[in-house]
Protein backbone atom coordinates (compact mmCIF):
# COMPACT_ATOMS: atom_id res chain seq x y z
CA UNK A 1 0.00 0.00 0.00
CA UNK A 2 1.57 3.68 -0.99
CA UNK A 3 1.05 6.73 0.71
CA UNK A 4 -1.54 8.17 -1.28
CA UNK A 5 -3.58 4.81 -0.12
CA UNK A 6 -2.66 5.32 3.20
CA UNK A 7 -3.65 8.43 3.93
CA UNK A 8 -6.73 7.44 1.74
CA UNK A 9 -7.62 4.43 4.29
CA UNK A 10 -7.03 6.55 7.11
CA UNK A 11 -9.38 9.19 5.29
CA UNK A 12 -11.86 6.64 4.22
CA UNK A 13 -15.72 7.37 5.81
CA UNK A 14 -19.51 5.54 5.54
CA UNK A 15 -20.12 7.34 2.42
CA UNK A 16 -23.85 6.70 3.32
CA UNK A 17 -26.25 8.08 0.33
CA UNK A 18 -28.06 11.36 1.26
CA UNK A 19 -31.29 12.32 0.82
CA UNK A 20 -31.21 15.04 -1.10
CA UNK A 21 -34.49 15.80 -2.06
CA UNK A 22 -35.30 15.89 1.93
CA UNK A 23 -32.14 18.19 2.78
CA UNK A 24 -34.16 20.14 -0.22
CA UNK A 25 -37.44 20.43 1.83
CA UNK A 26 -35.82 21.17 5.10
CA UNK A 27 -33.97 23.92 3.46
CA UNK A 28 -37.02 25.14 2.27
CA UNK A 29 -38.92 25.34 4.99
CA UNK A 30 -36.36 27.07 7.24
CA UNK A 31 -36.15 29.90 4.27
CA UNK A 32 -39.75 30.12 4.64
CA UNK A 33 -39.95 30.20 8.60
CA UNK A 34 -37.03 32.76 8.20
CA UNK A 35 -38.18 34.97 5.69
CA UNK A 36 -34.56 35.11 3.74
CA UNK A 37 -34.91 36.26 0.42
CA UNK A 38 -32.43 35.16 -1.75
CA UNK A 39 -30.04 37.16 -4.20
CA UNK A 40 -31.46 37.72 -7.76
CA UNK A 41 -30.64 39.97 -10.64
CA UNK A 42 -27.87 38.70 -12.19
CA UNK A 43 -25.26 41.42 -12.80
CA UNK A 44 -25.93 42.87 -9.52
CA UNK A 45 -26.06 40.17 -7.32
CA UNK A 46 -22.56 39.43 -8.52
CA UNK A 47 -21.19 42.57 -7.52
CA UNK A 48 -23.17 42.61 -3.94
CA UNK A 49 -21.97 39.23 -3.45
CA UNK A 50 -18.27 39.88 -3.90
CA UNK A 51 -18.85 43.38 -1.90
CA UNK A 52 -20.23 41.27 0.85
CA UNK A 53 -18.33 38.59 1.00
CA UNK A 54 -15.05 40.73 1.04
CA UNK A 55 -16.54 43.61 3.07
CA UNK A 56 -16.04 42.08 6.83
CA UNK A 57 -12.33 41.92 5.78
CA UNK A 58 -12.06 44.25 3.71
CA UNK A 59 -13.72 46.93 5.91
CA UNK A 60 -11.84 45.34 9.03
CA UNK A 61 -8.66 45.89 7.63
CA UNK A 62 -9.29 49.63 5.70
CA UNK A 63 -10.86 50.90 8.89
CA UNK A 64 -8.78 50.37 11.35
CA UNK A 65 -5.87 50.99 9.32
CA UNK A 66 -7.15 54.16 8.03
CA UNK A 67 -7.78 55.51 11.54
CA UNK A 68 -4.68 55.44 12.87
CA UNK A 69 -3.30 59.09 11.76
CA UNK A 70 -4.48 60.38 15.31
CA UNK A 71 -1.37 59.62 18.03
CA UNK A 72 -1.94 59.45 21.34
CA UNK A 73 -0.58 58.77 24.82
CA UNK A 74 -0.32 55.64 25.83
CA UNK A 75 -2.50 53.98 28.38
CA UNK A 76 -5.18 55.98 27.82
CA UNK A 77 -8.47 56.16 25.89
CA UNK A 78 -8.13 57.85 22.48
CA UNK A 79 -10.92 58.51 19.78
CA UNK A 80 -8.60 57.91 16.84
CA UNK A 81 -11.32 57.31 13.82
CA UNK A 82 -14.66 59.23 13.68
CA UNK A 83 -15.55 59.44 10.11
CA UNK A 84 -17.14 63.23 9.14
CA UNK A 85 -16.60 61.97 5.29
CA UNK A 86 -16.28 59.13 2.68
CA UNK A 87 -14.37 58.26 -0.01
CA UNK A 88 -13.79 55.26 -2.56
CA UNK A 89 -10.69 52.57 -1.84
CA UNK A 90 -10.24 50.55 -4.92
CA UNK A 91 -9.99 47.16 -4.48
CA UNK A 92 -8.43 44.82 -6.88
CA UNK A 93 -9.72 41.63 -7.86
CA UNK A 94 -7.00 39.83 -6.42
CA UNK A 95 -7.66 41.82 -3.07
CA UNK A 96 -11.68 40.59 -3.21
CA UNK A 97 -10.51 36.62 -4.07
CA UNK A 98 -7.83 37.28 -1.17
CA UNK A 99 -10.04 38.66 1.30
CA UNK A 100 -13.11 36.59 0.41
CA UNK A 101 -11.84 33.43 0.07
CA UNK A 102 -10.12 33.76 3.24
CA UNK A 103 -13.58 34.27 5.24
CA UNK A 104 -15.77 31.67 3.12
CA UNK A 105 -17.87 29.88 5.15
CA UNK A 106 -16.27 32.06 8.36
CA UNK A 107 -18.00 34.73 10.55
CA UNK A 108 -17.04 37.72 11.39
CA UNK A 109 -15.29 37.25 14.39
CA UNK A 110 -13.33 34.13 13.07
CA UNK A 111 -12.26 36.20 10.25
CA UNK A 112 -10.91 38.89 12.60
CA UNK A 113 -9.75 36.19 14.93
CA UNK A 114 -6.53 35.88 12.38
CA UNK A 115 -5.32 38.99 14.04
CA UNK A 116 -6.72 38.72 17.74
CA UNK A 117 -10.00 38.54 19.76
CA UNK A 118 -13.55 39.90 18.19
CA UNK A 119 -15.84 40.10 20.71
CA UNK A 120 -19.49 42.27 20.63
CA UNK A 121 -20.07 43.82 23.92
CA UNK A 122 -23.63 44.75 22.43
CA UNK A 123 -24.18 42.67 19.17
CA UNK A 124 -26.62 44.29 16.54
CA UNK A 125 -29.92 43.11 16.94
CA UNK A 126 -32.01 43.95 13.39
CA UNK A 127 -36.15 44.67 13.66
CA UNK A 128 -38.45 45.25 11.95
CA UNK A 129 -40.92 48.12 12.71
CA UNK A 130 -43.97 49.25 10.60
CA UNK A 131 -43.87 53.04 10.66
CA UNK A 132 -41.36 55.89 10.22
CA UNK A 133 -42.07 57.32 13.49
CA UNK A 134 -41.28 53.89 14.93
CA UNK A 135 -38.37 53.87 13.59
CA UNK A 136 -37.38 56.97 14.35
CA UNK A 137 -38.47 56.12 17.94
CA UNK A 138 -36.34 52.93 18.10
CA UNK A 139 -33.07 54.48 16.72
CA UNK A 140 -33.38 58.00 18.91
CA UNK A 141 -33.02 60.05 16.08
CA UNK A 142 -34.99 61.51 13.33
CA UNK A 143 -34.93 59.32 10.36
CA UNK A 144 -34.66 61.64 7.01
CA UNK A 145 -37.28 59.32 3.69
CA UNK A 146 -36.60 60.64 0.66
CA UNK A 147 -39.41 62.80 -0.21
CA UNK A 148 -39.93 61.76 -4.31
CA UNK A 149 -39.15 58.82 -5.37
CA UNK A 150 -38.26 57.34 -9.37
CA UNK A 151 -40.27 56.13 -11.51
CA UNK A 152 -40.02 52.05 -10.80
CA UNK A 153 -39.71 52.44 -7.13
CA UNK A 154 -43.63 52.64 -5.56
CA UNK A 155 -45.05 50.98 -2.53
CA UNK A 156 -44.62 51.36 1.15
CA UNK A 157 -41.21 50.67 2.53
CA UNK A 158 -40.42 47.95 4.83
CA UNK A 159 -38.58 49.65 8.05
CA UNK A 160 -35.37 47.88 10.03
CA UNK A 161 -33.92 49.43 13.02
CA UNK A 162 -30.50 48.15 14.43
CA UNK A 163 -29.47 48.86 17.91
CA UNK A 164 -26.61 50.69 18.89
CA UNK A 165 -23.65 47.83 18.78
CA UNK A 166 -20.06 47.85 20.27
CA UNK A 167 -17.40 45.69 19.81
CA UNK A 168 -13.96 45.45 21.59
CA UNK A 169 -10.83 43.96 19.27
CA UNK A 170 -7.98 42.74 21.11
CA UNK A 171 -4.60 42.01 18.95
CA UNK A 172 -3.16 39.15 19.58
CA UNK A 173 0.89 38.17 18.18
CA UNK A 174 -0.07 34.58 18.90
CA UNK A 175 -3.21 35.01 16.73
CA UNK A 176 -1.63 36.68 14.08
CA UNK A 177 1.26 34.00 14.11
CA UNK A 178 -1.10 30.53 13.87
CA UNK A 179 -2.57 32.51 11.11
CA UNK A 180 0.33 32.93 9.40
CA UNK A 181 1.23 29.35 9.82
CA UNK A 182 -2.26 28.00 8.88
CA UNK A 183 -1.83 29.91 5.72
CA UNK A 184 1.58 28.94 4.80
CA UNK A 185 2.51 32.50 4.93
CA UNK A 186 4.86 35.23 5.85
CA UNK A 187 3.72 37.30 8.29
CA UNK A 188 5.83 40.09 9.79
CA UNK A 189 5.70 40.12 13.68
CA UNK A 190 3.22 42.24 15.94
CA UNK A 191 5.05 44.28 17.71
CA UNK A 192 4.96 43.97 21.12
CA UNK A 193 3.63 47.37 22.31
CA UNK A 194 0.94 46.22 19.55
CA UNK A 195 0.23 42.83 21.26
CA UNK A 196 -2.40 42.83 23.47
CA UNK A 197 -3.61 46.18 22.67
CA UNK A 198 -7.70 47.19 22.28
CA UNK A 199 -9.43 48.71 19.79
CA UNK A 200 -13.17 49.65 21.16
CA UNK A 201 -15.41 50.43 17.81
CA UNK A 202 -18.78 51.57 18.34
CA UNK A 203 -21.86 51.82 15.43
CA UNK A 204 -25.18 52.59 15.06
CA UNK A 205 -28.22 52.91 15.81
CA UNK A 206 -29.56 52.44 12.56
CA UNK A 207 -32.42 52.34 10.38
CA UNK A 208 -33.13 51.30 7.08
CA UNK A 209 -35.86 51.63 4.21
CA UNK A 210 -36.30 49.62 2.00
CA UNK A 211 -38.64 49.20 -1.49
CA UNK A 212 -39.92 46.51 -3.43
CA UNK A 213 -39.85 44.10 -0.69
CA UNK A 214 -43.16 42.25 -0.44
CA UNK A 215 -44.44 42.98 2.83
CA UNK A 216 -44.93 39.24 3.31
CA UNK A 217 -42.84 36.74 5.57
CA UNK A 218 -43.09 34.27 2.58
CA UNK A 219 -41.20 36.30 -0.56
CA UNK A 220 -41.90 34.77 -3.67
CA UNK A 221 -39.15 34.09 -6.32
CA UNK A 222 -38.09 37.07 -8.37
CA UNK A 223 -39.77 39.77 -6.03
CA UNK A 224 -36.72 39.39 -3.84
CA UNK A 225 -34.53 42.36 -5.28
CA UNK A 226 -35.56 45.60 -3.73
CA UNK A 227 -35.92 48.61 -6.02
CA UNK A 228 -34.35 50.83 -3.20
CA UNK A 229 -32.50 50.98 -0.08
CA UNK A 230 -32.12 53.89 2.21
CA UNK A 231 -30.08 53.89 5.38
CA UNK A 232 -29.13 56.32 8.40
CA UNK A 233 -27.25 55.36 11.09
CA UNK A 234 -25.06 57.35 13.71
CA UNK A 235 -21.56 57.45 12.22
CA UNK A 236 -19.36 54.50 14.03
CA UNK A 237 -16.78 55.61 16.49
CA UNK A 238 -13.01 53.92 17.16
CA UNK A 239 -11.40 54.26 20.07
CA UNK A 240 -8.22 52.76 21.53
CA UNK A 241 -6.19 52.24 24.78
CA UNK A 242 -3.05 53.41 23.10
CA UNK A 243 -0.86 51.70 20.34
CA UNK A 244 2.01 53.28 18.37
CA UNK A 245 -0.04 54.64 15.38
CA UNK A 246 2.68 54.37 12.51
CA UNK A 247 3.81 50.81 13.48
CA UNK A 248 0.23 49.42 13.29
CA UNK A 249 -0.73 50.91 10.39
CA UNK A 250 2.69 49.94 8.46
CA UNK A 251 2.18 46.10 10.41
CA UNK A 252 -1.92 45.89 9.04
CA UNK A 253 -1.04 47.25 5.71
CA UNK A 254 1.97 44.85 5.08
CA UNK A 255 -0.43 41.86 5.90
CA UNK A 256 -0.17 39.06 3.22
CA UNK A 257 -4.01 39.74 1.04
CA UNK A 258 -3.63 43.87 1.14
CA UNK A 259 -1.82 44.92 -2.26
CA UNK A 260 0.32 47.58 -2.61
CA UNK A 261 -2.37 49.91 -4.56
CA UNK A 262 -5.11 49.01 -1.60
CA UNK A 263 -2.18 50.44 0.90
CA UNK A 264 -1.29 53.21 -1.03
CA UNK A 265 -4.47 54.53 -1.38
CA UNK A 266 -5.33 53.86 1.94
CA UNK A 267 -2.08 55.99 2.57
CA UNK A 268 -2.99 58.74 0.27
CA UNK A 269 -6.25 59.47 2.70
CA UNK A 270 -5.00 63.02 3.66
CA UNK A 271 -7.30 63.22 7.11
CA UNK A 272 -7.30 59.26 8.16
CA UNK A 273 -9.22 59.83 11.42
CA UNK A 274 -12.49 61.51 9.78
CA UNK A 275 -12.74 59.57 6.68
CA UNK A 276 -14.41 56.53 6.00
CA UNK A 277 -12.77 54.47 3.29
CA UNK A 278 -15.17 52.58 1.42
CA UNK A 279 -14.27 49.52 -0.41
CA UNK A 280 -14.91 49.63 -4.10
CA UNK A 281 -14.19 46.72 -6.38
CA UNK A 282 -11.88 47.95 -9.15
CA UNK A 283 -12.67 45.94 -11.86
CA UNK A 284 -16.53 45.69 -11.20
CA UNK A 285 -17.34 49.46 -9.88
CA UNK A 286 -16.86 53.13 -10.44
CA UNK A 287 -16.70 55.45 -8.20
CA UNK A 288 -16.30 59.41 -7.89
CA UNK A 289 -17.28 62.09 -5.39
CA UNK A 290 -20.23 63.81 -5.94
CA UNK A 291 -21.67 66.66 -3.93
CA UNK A 292 -25.05 65.37 -1.65
CA UNK A 293 -27.03 67.30 0.21
CA UNK A 294 -24.45 70.44 0.37
CA UNK A 295 -21.53 67.86 1.45
CA UNK A 296 -18.90 65.90 -0.32
CA UNK A 297 -20.32 62.42 -0.78
CA UNK A 298 -19.26 59.32 -2.54
CA UNK A 299 -21.16 58.00 -5.87
CA UNK A 300 -20.34 54.06 -6.36
CA UNK A 301 -21.63 52.49 -9.59
CA UNK A 302 -21.29 48.97 -11.33
CA UNK A 303 -19.97 48.96 -14.84
CA UNK A 304 -23.37 47.31 -16.19
CA UNK A 305 -24.68 50.97 -15.31
CA UNK A 306 -27.65 49.25 -13.41
CA UNK A 307 -27.02 49.97 -9.88
CA UNK A 308 -26.18 52.80 -7.82
CA UNK A 309 -24.76 53.51 -4.31
CA UNK A 310 -24.59 57.10 -2.73
CA UNK A 311 -22.94 57.67 0.28
CA UNK A 312 -22.39 60.54 2.84
CA UNK A 313 -21.36 62.04 6.21
CA UNK A 314 -23.51 64.68 7.66
CA UNK A 315 -24.13 66.41 11.03
CA UNK A 316 -22.86 63.05 12.71
CA UNK A 317 -24.60 60.79 10.40
CA UNK A 318 -24.14 58.27 7.98
CA UNK A 319 -26.48 58.14 5.09
CA UNK A 320 -26.43 55.60 1.93
CA UNK A 321 -29.27 55.16 -0.72
CA UNK A 322 -28.99 51.88 -3.10
CA UNK A 323 -30.84 51.10 -5.96
CA UNK A 324 -31.43 49.85 -9.25
CA UNK A 325 -30.63 53.38 -10.73
CA UNK A 326 -28.82 55.91 -12.66
CA UNK A 327 -26.43 58.09 -10.66
CA UNK A 328 -28.76 60.91 -11.14
CA UNK A 329 -31.94 59.27 -9.84
CA UNK A 330 -29.78 58.03 -7.06
CA UNK A 331 -28.59 62.21 -6.42
CA UNK A 332 -31.86 63.03 -6.73
CA UNK A 333 -33.66 60.40 -4.01
CA UNK A 334 -30.33 61.46 -1.70
CA UNK A 335 -31.21 65.55 -2.19
CA UNK A 336 -34.73 64.79 -1.41
CA UNK A 337 -34.31 63.38 2.24
CA UNK A 338 -35.70 65.29 4.50
CA UNK B 1 -23.34 50.75 8.02
CA UNK B 2 -23.44 48.07 5.41
CA UNK B 3 -24.69 46.72 2.52
CA UNK B 4 -26.81 44.04 3.31
CA UNK B 5 -30.36 44.49 2.75
CA UNK B 6 -31.95 41.59 4.48
CA UNK B 7 -34.60 42.73 6.73
CA UNK B 8 -35.79 40.01 9.77
CA UNK B 9 -39.19 38.24 8.84
CA UNK B 10 -42.22 40.56 9.84
CA UNK B 11 -43.63 37.42 11.27
CA UNK B 12 -43.32 33.30 11.72
CA UNK B 13 -44.63 31.61 8.57
CA UNK B 14 -43.95 27.52 8.81
CA UNK B 15 -44.69 27.37 5.12
CA UNK B 16 -41.87 25.93 2.64
CA UNK B 17 -40.86 28.55 0.26
CA UNK B 18 -40.34 28.36 -3.04
CA UNK B 19 -36.77 28.63 -4.37
CA UNK B 20 -34.88 30.23 -7.33
CA UNK B 21 -34.66 27.10 -10.24
CA UNK B 22 -31.48 27.97 -10.46
CA UNK B 23 -30.90 27.29 -6.42
CA UNK B 24 -32.62 24.51 -6.44
CA UNK B 25 -30.51 22.85 -9.66
CA UNK B 26 -27.10 24.31 -7.50
CA UNK B 27 -28.23 22.37 -4.40
CA UNK B 28 -29.30 19.19 -6.23
CA UNK B 29 -25.85 19.11 -8.01
CA UNK B 30 -23.93 20.16 -5.04
CA UNK B 31 -25.69 19.01 -1.55
CA UNK B 32 -24.21 15.56 -2.11
CA UNK B 33 -20.77 16.63 -2.20
CA UNK B 34 -21.14 19.30 0.06
CA UNK B 35 -21.91 16.66 2.36
CA UNK B 36 -19.22 14.49 1.31
CA UNK B 37 -16.38 16.35 2.19
CA UNK B 38 -17.87 17.78 5.60
CA UNK B 39 -18.18 13.76 6.14
CA UNK B 40 -14.98 13.30 4.88
CA UNK B 41 -13.79 15.71 7.86
CA UNK B 42 -16.28 15.01 10.77
CA UNK B 43 -17.29 10.74 9.92
CA UNK B 44 -20.67 12.04 11.25
CA UNK B 45 -23.10 11.70 8.49
CA UNK B 46 -25.76 13.39 10.56
CA UNK B 47 -23.44 16.24 11.65
CA UNK B 48 -21.90 16.47 7.97
CA UNK B 49 -25.40 17.00 6.73
CA UNK B 50 -26.52 20.11 9.44
CA UNK B 51 -22.98 21.70 8.31
CA UNK B 52 -23.99 21.54 4.57
CA UNK B 53 -27.54 22.96 5.32
CA UNK B 54 -25.42 25.76 6.83
CA UNK B 55 -23.15 26.18 4.30
CA UNK B 56 -26.16 26.16 2.00
CA UNK B 57 -28.24 28.89 3.91
CA UNK B 58 -25.10 31.01 4.22
CA UNK B 59 -24.58 31.06 0.64
CA UNK B 60 -28.32 31.30 -0.38
CA UNK B 61 -28.39 34.38 1.35
CA UNK B 62 -25.34 36.56 0.31
CA UNK B 63 -24.81 34.74 -3.08
CA UNK B 64 -26.57 34.13 -6.25
CA UNK B 65 -27.11 30.76 -7.39
CA UNK B 66 -25.19 31.24 -10.31
CA UNK B 67 -22.35 32.92 -9.72
CA UNK B 68 -19.24 31.39 -11.53
CA UNK B 69 -17.87 30.83 -8.40
CA UNK B 70 -20.69 28.88 -6.38
CA UNK B 71 -19.19 25.51 -6.33
CA UNK B 72 -16.03 26.55 -5.21
CA UNK B 73 -17.53 28.75 -2.59
CA UNK B 74 -19.44 25.41 -1.43
CA UNK B 75 -16.57 23.61 -1.07
CA UNK B 76 -14.36 25.70 0.50
CA UNK B 77 -17.49 26.66 3.29
CA UNK B 78 -17.63 23.21 3.48
CA UNK B 79 -14.44 22.33 4.28
CA UNK B 80 -13.62 25.24 6.62
CA UNK B 81 -17.34 24.71 8.33
CA UNK B 82 -16.73 21.13 9.12
CA UNK B 83 -13.09 22.07 10.56
CA UNK B 84 -15.07 24.50 12.51
CA UNK B 85 -17.19 21.85 13.98
CA UNK B 86 -14.51 19.25 14.34
CA UNK B 87 -12.29 21.85 16.54
CA UNK B 88 -15.66 22.61 18.80
CA UNK B 89 -16.58 18.73 18.98
CA UNK B 90 -12.99 18.28 20.07
CA UNK B 91 -13.27 21.29 23.15
CA UNK B 92 -16.32 19.84 23.82
CA UNK B 93 -14.79 16.27 24.24
CA UNK B 94 -12.02 17.73 26.21
CA UNK B 95 -14.77 19.01 28.58
CA UNK B 96 -16.35 16.27 28.92
CA UNK B 97 -13.20 14.03 29.52
CA UNK B 98 -12.13 16.20 32.40
CA UNK B 99 -15.75 15.93 34.00
CA UNK B 100 -16.23 12.17 33.96
CA UNK B 101 -14.75 9.68 36.34
CA UNK B 102 -12.25 7.41 34.26
CA UNK B 103 -13.53 3.98 33.77
CA UNK B 104 -11.76 1.18 35.35
CA UNK B 105 -11.55 -0.48 31.95
CA UNK B 106 -12.86 -0.72 28.20
CA UNK B 107 -16.20 -2.12 27.78
CA UNK B 108 -15.58 -5.48 27.68
CA UNK B 109 -18.69 -5.94 25.17
CA UNK B 110 -17.23 -3.98 22.59
CA UNK B 111 -14.83 -6.23 20.01
CA UNK B 112 -11.48 -4.88 20.07
CA UNK B 113 -11.34 -4.44 16.40
CA UNK B 114 -13.34 -2.06 16.96
CA UNK B 115 -12.01 -0.15 19.85
CA UNK B 116 -9.31 -0.36 17.56
CA UNK B 117 -11.05 1.08 14.62
CA UNK B 118 -12.89 3.67 16.03
CA UNK B 119 -9.81 4.97 18.13
CA UNK B 120 -7.87 5.04 14.94
CA UNK B 121 -10.76 7.02 13.57
CA UNK B 122 -10.91 9.50 16.35
CA UNK B 123 -6.99 9.87 16.05
CA UNK B 124 -7.29 10.63 12.35
CA UNK B 125 -9.99 13.73 13.02
CA UNK B 126 -8.13 14.90 15.95
CA UNK B 127 -4.75 15.16 13.29
CA UNK B 128 -7.17 17.01 11.06
CA UNK B 129 -8.22 19.33 13.47
CA UNK B 130 -4.53 19.97 14.68
CA UNK B 131 -3.26 20.49 11.03
CA UNK B 132 -3.33 23.90 9.19
CA UNK B 133 -6.67 25.17 7.93
CA UNK B 134 -5.10 25.13 4.27
CA UNK B 135 -3.57 21.53 4.80
CA UNK B 136 -6.69 19.66 6.21
CA UNK B 137 -8.52 21.11 3.65
CA UNK B 138 -6.82 20.18 0.78
CA UNK B 139 -6.64 16.58 2.06
CA UNK B 140 -10.44 16.61 2.35
CA UNK B 141 -11.32 18.24 -0.75
CA UNK B 142 -8.55 15.32 -2.36
CA UNK B 143 -9.98 12.57 -0.76
CA UNK B 144 -13.43 13.73 -1.53
CA UNK B 145 -12.51 13.15 -4.80
CA UNK B 146 -12.05 17.07 -5.98
CA UNK B 147 -10.18 17.18 -9.40
CA UNK B 148 -6.84 19.29 -8.82
CA UNK B 149 -8.70 22.24 -10.63
CA UNK B 150 -11.75 22.35 -8.30
CA UNK B 151 -9.21 22.18 -5.62
CA UNK B 152 -7.38 25.41 -6.94
CA UNK B 153 -11.24 27.63 -7.56
CA UNK B 154 -12.14 26.22 -3.60
CA UNK B 155 -9.02 27.27 -1.70
CA UNK B 156 -7.17 30.15 -4.38
CA UNK B 157 -4.52 28.87 -5.45
CA UNK B 158 -2.92 28.07 -8.75
CA UNK B 159 -3.87 25.18 -10.30
CA UNK B 160 -0.26 24.38 -10.73
CA UNK B 161 0.27 24.80 -6.78
CA UNK B 162 -2.44 22.16 -5.85
CA UNK B 163 0.50 19.04 -6.38
CA UNK B 164 3.13 20.79 -4.00
CA UNK B 165 0.87 21.77 -1.31
CA UNK B 166 -1.01 18.02 -1.82
CA UNK B 167 2.32 16.63 -0.82
CA UNK B 168 3.07 18.70 2.20
CA UNK B 169 -0.16 18.36 3.39
CA UNK B 170 0.27 14.98 3.11
CA UNK B 171 3.63 14.46 4.66
CA UNK B 172 2.28 16.97 7.61
CA UNK B 173 -0.46 14.56 7.94
CA UNK B 174 1.63 11.63 8.35
CA UNK B 175 3.88 13.55 10.59
CA UNK B 176 0.81 14.57 12.72
CA UNK B 177 0.03 10.70 12.86
CA UNK B 178 3.06 9.17 13.34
Amino acid sequence: MNDQENIEHALAVDDAPVDTEGALARFRARVGREGVLPVSAAPRRRIAARWLQALAAAAAIVLVASGLALSGAADSILKIFEPKSVVGVPLTQGDLNTLGQACAGLELEQCLGAYGTFAWDTPPQPKEVTTLAAASSAAGFSVKTPSSLPIGVTGQPRYGVINKSSATFTFSADATQRTAAKQSRTTPPLPANIDGSKLFITGGPAVVQIWGVPQSSSPTVGSGMPTLVVGQAKSPVVSSDGVTVPELQSYLLAQPGVSPQLAAAIRAISDPASTLPVPVPAELAVSHQVTVQGVSGLFIGDNTGIASAILWQKDGMMFEVIGALTERQALDVANSMK
Amino acid sequence: MGLSVTLPASGHDSRATALPIAFERLFRTEYGRVVGIANRILNDTAEAEDVAQEVFFSFYRTHAADASYASAWLHAAAAHSALNALRARARRDRREAADAVAPDAADPADPAARVVAAETRDEVRAVLARLPERSAALLALRYSGLSYAEIAAALDVRASSVGTLLRRAEEAFRRELA
